[in-house]
């Protein structure tokens, strides 16, 4: 999915939130087909069901 | 978890027009920031609405955060008075949105759509471009981080 190449208007705001930006994962993630990204967006949100799942079962058995 | 494969799935083979738009189109063009729900426009003719609620109807559908036993009926009639719907389904959270802020409707955004094959169907995609310009416009402090990430998508797929 190639975008075209007319440039956005740059927003100052925005100009700095994007010095924080992970470059790398993107460029990882453009190595992907659209349906290997949102497999990989379902397993995340698995991993992070389980973190929370774990954290609560934790938490609890403390209290 | 979300199932975004039978949930797209199951709306494009029931011939729903629908636009995926939010944190899913931002993943599907290559964000790495994670979001649980999936957000669709659809488009509000009669005959769409009518694909719309068959298609979902044995998911179970129900306005998400209500209490249980509220008396939300799924259906055409439901759909046809109102616009957005957040729902929870048997396969995940569903955002069904009549309009986005800024963006219109399906009809508006559609010539700002790219159709992709995903899931063994083809599905409309809100193109990034599109997808910043209305983030952007929403002016929303939250969203920064994410335009941020969007534009740096967009440098990256413009070299």
């Amino acid at each position: 999915m190639k975008s075209k190449s007319r440039p956005l208007e740059p927003d100052p705001v925005i100009e700095a939130y994007k010095k924080d930006v992970d470059v790398t994962l993107i460029v990882e993630n453009l190595k992907l087909s659209v349906e290997e990204r949102l497999r990989k967006l379902m397993r995340t949100q698995k991993f992070i069901e389980e973190l929370r799942r774990a954290t609560r079962e934790t938490t609890r058995d403390r209290l | 978890m979300t199932d975004y494969e039978n949930l797209l799935t199951l709306l494009a083979r029931a011939g729903v027009e629908f636009i995926v738009v939010g944190g899913v189109a931002a993943s599907a063009h290559g964000s790495a920031r994670v979001t649980e729900d999936l957000d669709v426009v659809y488009a509000r003719s009669p005959g769409n609405i009518k694909r719309l609620v068959d298609a979902l109807a044995s998911t179970n559908p129900y306005q998400r955060g209500a209490p249980p036993g509220l008396p939300f009926k799924f259906d055409e009639e439901t759909i046809a008075k109102g616009l957005n719907f957040t729902l929870t389904t048997d396969f995940g959270w569903l955002d069904l949105l009549g309009e986005i802020t800024g963006g219109g409707g399906f009809e508006q955004l559609l010539p700002h759509s790219v159709k992709i094959p995903v899931f063994g169907i083809e599905c409309w995609l809100l193109g990034l471009e599109r997808l910043i310009q209305l983030k952007r416009a929403a002016g929303r402090p939250k969203d920064f981080e994410a335009i941020a990430e969007l534009e740096r998508i967009f440098e990256q797929e413009s070299r």
